[in-house]
């Protein structure tokens, strides 16, 4: 049964116009290949990076320790309530904390370089600085933020929204001609004007040294 | 070899069963993804960011479905959000330059057919146009578009006919073309 809607004659038609839609060229798979073959080596770089084996262990040693103070505190002072149980409870609340606080440490240390580095593109927008590093930066970032996105810090719903704003405004840099510098620089820093991301991203940092200015941040 | 014991050798880190793999679904990623973005550069982003999602997810692939199946749900779960992410940013770009160019005309609409065409597709409501390229314009099946989309085939079959319509309307003026 033919539908009232259905014109075969106008069907055919359109599927022989529309293949002319978006027409793909010859798919360039060895330069795509390079690249996946690039990324996936730089994530297992990424994951085993120096940094954030000693500020997850440096996170790890500071947690057990204040568990590990919090407890002795609580024995000394109700030594009436079950010891056993609820040190357990808390040494266990405590392990469970560990893996937040080691992406909270990760999560500062990026949003503090994303922030040198945003801020110094913005000094810089009006001068000739050098395009090619500014845009290998960016990447780097991006790629940082992509992963950060996919981990369980992109979980807090306040971060993840700011990781998509810098996403964008990384990916604008990242893609800098180098031929229309002038005008993208404009149009990138009055996109991140208008977002106020930068604002946004200096309040997400808290105060004090970055390796361990994590309490209270995200 | 077949794909099942190909899938089987990558997931045990042989590099050159990545590589057959990928080799044997790459063009129909590709051109998926650049029918879907009309855009080269983008194009190739969605293809890498397909391919190092499913060798990274190749794990949790259980077989249920074709490996082609489910290469193409990533597909078009990376594409569709990339794109929406690509509307976000031009968007932003488009109000900057409006505020710039006051008094600006814009261009008037192009009377070409094909760049009609193109234009009337672009405006297509998202699910509408994902649906519409996927099957007319690359030849996927309502079972392949269902799965890969997440819809039931009937839902597929529903889009592609609302698509087909508005493009009808859309074309009007171009009625002599089919029904000569």
């Amino acid at each position: 049964m033919t539908d009232q809607h259905e014109d075969p004659k106008f069907e055919q038609w359109l599927k022989n116009a529309a293949k002319a839609y978006h027409t793909p060229g010859a798919t360039p798979r060895d330069e795509m290949w390079k690249h996946i073959e690039e990324a996936r080596r730089k994530r297992h770089v990424i994951e085993l990076r120096p940094w954030l084996r000693w500020t997850v262990a440096a996170a790890a040693v500071l947690v057990l320790g204040i568990g590990i103070g919090r407890w002795s505190a609580n024995q000394s002072s109700t030594p009436s309530a079950t010891p056993t149980a609820s040190a357990g409870t808390q040494v266990a609340s405590e392990i469970d904390s560990l893996a937040t606080v080691a992406y909270q440490v990760a999560a500062t240390q990026y949003l503090s370089r994303t922030e040198t580095f945003l801020t110094s593109f913005r000094t810089d927008a009006n001068r000739s600085a050098n395009t090619a590093r500014l845009a290998r930066q960016a990447r780097e970032l991006l790629t940082t933020t992509q992963l950060m996105l996919d981990s369980p810090a992109g979980d807090n719903p306040r971060l993840r929204s700011l990781l998509e704003d810098l996403e964008l405004v990384l990916m604008q840099i990242s893609l800098l001609n180098p031929e229309q510098n002038g005008r993208d620089r404009d149009l990138i820093t009055q996109s991140m004007n208008q977002s106020n991301v930068l604002p946004k991203l200096r309040s997400a940092i808290p105060a004090g040294p970055v390796p361990v200015r994590t309490e209270g941040a995200l | 070899m077949d794909e099942s014991q190909l899938i089987a050798r990558v997931r045990a880190g042989d590099s050159a069963a990545e590589r057959a793999l990928y080799d044997a679904h790459v063009d129909r990623v590709y051109r998926l993804a650049f029918r879907l973005a009309g855009d080269d550069a983008l194009a190739q982003d969605f293809t890498q960011e397909a391919f190092i999602r499913a060798f990274d997810r190749l794990g949790s692939f259980r077989g249920d479905a074709a490996f082609s199946t489910w290469l193409h749900t990533i597909t078009t779960t990376v594409v569709l959000n990339g794109l929406r992410k690509v509307k976000r940013l031009r968007q932003r770009e488009a109000d900057i330059d409006d505020a710039q160019a006051v008094g600006v005309t814009k261009r008037e609409s192009e009377p070409d057919l094909k760049m009609r065409l193109t234009k009337a597709i672009d405006e297509l409501p998202a699910g509408y146009r994902t649906v519409f390229v996927m099957h007319d314009v690359q030849g996927y099946t309502h079972e392949e578009i269902g799965a890969a989309l997440g819809v039931e085939t009937g839902t597929s079959k529903a889009q592609l006919s609302r698509a087909r319509a508005k493009l009808r309307i859309a074309l009007a003026d171009f009625a002599g073309e089919w029904t000569t």
